[in-house]
């Protein structure tokens, strides 16, 4: 029993200060102190994730690996990765503390040259890459079928064609006509979708400080 | 082969094979592409150009190296046009993935190589402007929107020291910014949601005006934000980097050098970005008309 309502009680308590603090508090107040600190141990456990995060890709592509999954040679270079990245950003941080300088050079050198010279273009060229399939799919895939498509093809048009320099010295009015589409029906329909997302999470937010949602506890429902 | 099966069974290699040829070319032969200001951007440059010398903006680099070139650029005509006008810079970082990389990177691309440790403070493009002074670099700090609240309250406790591991104390900017209420403005150079939370949560609860320039992609979205006033600016993907930058190089000479003594910069990248925006815009024209052509055949055959 307490194993449930201990944590639910926390949870309540850690989602109740930042509100009240936000709505009824001025600095200096107790309260108000109380939320800054929780806001720093909030920073500190985010860095805590990290650490829990680094463990589950161990899990995951550790099994993996063992079960000869498919995929199990990329999540040894995947794994590779990991160590040897992680133990550069060690060696560096550790690197920095008195009477630690002899585990590396200061100045993050090895994982900044893996970072500049490795992760940096492929990146790049992952995201490069998209303006090849962004090619070929509104090719192949933007066709006026029906009327919803053939509005979305108009819209998209006019945008596209609406910021080419060239474009625009012909006809003159497309950008008057971008800037209507991106800050009218584009802004309302955007402003919907964030409106609604925030609802969302705010109704999520109210059910898990009330309890009502616990599968963060890792319960199922009615438990 | 009529030109309808031609444009309905083109091969796809074909096109990636356009696409490539004129993303490159341009790259090494600029076509210089005019470049229309918008509104949105506008706004920025004005705002920078009226504010008084040695005010503060903070600019938080909350991107990484797969938007580097669409962001890069907007960072790097910012900086510029702030040192230029005698502003001061705070820059910080939020984005985990290469965002304190990006920061470092531009920051030296603009204001030449700094080893603050060594004592070589002071910017070799921009004479006169000291590390600490002029600008900082608090490098990077984990937690989001956590970190953008506590900054609010104390920005010391946030980044204790720089990129460097020198106690903010030390540097005369860096100790008299505390808090948002000492800057004038900020400047979010943001792929993903980060851009967001400086527009609902930075302006939206503390009142500091926001900028943002983003990548093209996010742009949409985040004109919901500009036309809401929760920033007063919007640079949005390579077009506004580009738009930014035409303002910053037509009227500070010191910074058009700078800039077009890089490898890459904005307008070479809206020159490609242009181009292969038309291969585009004209294939799904070409595609558009081969497919009502076909249907207008199959009708006619029923």
């Amino acid at each position: 029993m307490l194993k449930k309502k201990i944590p639910v009680l926390l949870c309540f308590l850690a989602g109740l200060l930042p509100i009240i603090s936000f709505f009824f508090t001025s600095p200096g107040d107790g309260l108000r102190e109380a939320n800054d600190t929780l806001e720093q141990w909030l920073v500190v456990v985010s860095g805590f994730a990290l650490l829990l995060g680094v463990i589950s890709v161990f899990q995951v592509n550790l099994r993996k690996i063992s079960n000869r999954s498919k995929g199990w040679v990329n999540a040894i270079y995947l794994l590779a990765s990991l160590v040897i990245m992680g133990a550069f950003g060690l060696m560096d941080a550790f690197s920095e503390m008195p009477g630690w300088g002899w585990v590396g050079t200061s100045g993050n050198t090895g994982f900044n040259w893996i970072f500049d010279a490795i992760f940096q273009p492929l990146q790049s060229t992952m995201f490069s890459l998209l303006a090849f399939y962004v090619a070929s799919a509104a090719f192949r895939a933007f066709r006026a079928r029906n009327l919803e498509a053939g509005l979305l093809l108009a819209a998209a048009m006019v945008v596209m064609l609406g910021i080419n320099p060239y474009v625009v010295k012909v006809l003159p009015f497309l950008p008057e006509w971008t800037r209507w589409i991106m800050n009218g029906p584009n802004a309302a329909a955007q402003r919907g979708i964030i409106i609604g997302a925030a609802l969302g999470a705010a109704s999520m937010t109210l059910r898990i400080l009330l309890g009502i949602e616990r599968s963060w506890l890792g319960l199922q429902e009615g438990e | 082969m009529n030109f309808m099966d031609w444009i309905t069974n083109l091969d796809r290699r074909w096109l990636y094979l356009l696409v490539g040829v004129f993303a490159i070319v341009p790259l090494i032969f600029p076509l210089g592409m005019p470049v229309n200001v918008s509104p949105a951007v506008q706004s920025l440059y004005d705002h920078v150009e009226g504010m008084n010398p040695g005010e503060i903006i903070m600019v938080s680099m909350d991107y990484g190296p797969s938007t580097g070139p669409e962001n890069d650029p907007m960072a790097c005509a910012l900086i510029r046009h702030a040192l230029s006008r005698d502003l001061r810079i705070v820059m910080l970082a939020l984005y985990p993935i290469g965002g304190v990389n990006e920061g470092i990177q531009e920051l030296q691309r603009c204001v030449g190589d700094l080893d603050p440790p060594n004592g070589v403070l002071e910017s070799t493009k921009f004479p006169g402007k000291i590390y600490g002074k002029d600008f900082v670099y608090l490098g990077y700090k984990d937690g989001g929107l956590a970190t953008m609240r506590q900054m609010n309250e104390n920005i010391h406790e946030v980044f204790p020291s720089d990129y460097w591991q020198t106690p903010v104390t030390e540097y005369e900017l860096s100790n008299e910014v505390q808090g948002y209420d000492d800057v004038n403005f900020a400047f979010s150079v943001a792929t993903g949601i980060i851009g967001e939370w400086w527009a609902n949560t930075v302006n939206a609860q503390f009142g500091l005006p926001v900028a943002v320039g983003c990548t093209a992609v996010s742009a949409p979205k985040y004109f919901a934000y500009y036309n809401a006033g929760q920033m007063f600016a919007l640079l949005g993907g390579l077009k506004g980097a580009a738009e930014y930058e035409r303002l910053v190089l037509d009227n500070y000479p010191q910074a058009k050098a700078d800039t077009e003594e890089q490898v890459f910069y904005a307008a070479k990248g809206w020159d490609v970005q242009s181009v292969v925006y038309s291969i585009i815009t004209i294939f799904i024209i070409l595609g558009n008309v081969a497919y009502l052509l076909e249907r207008r055949r199959t009708r006619m055959q029923l």
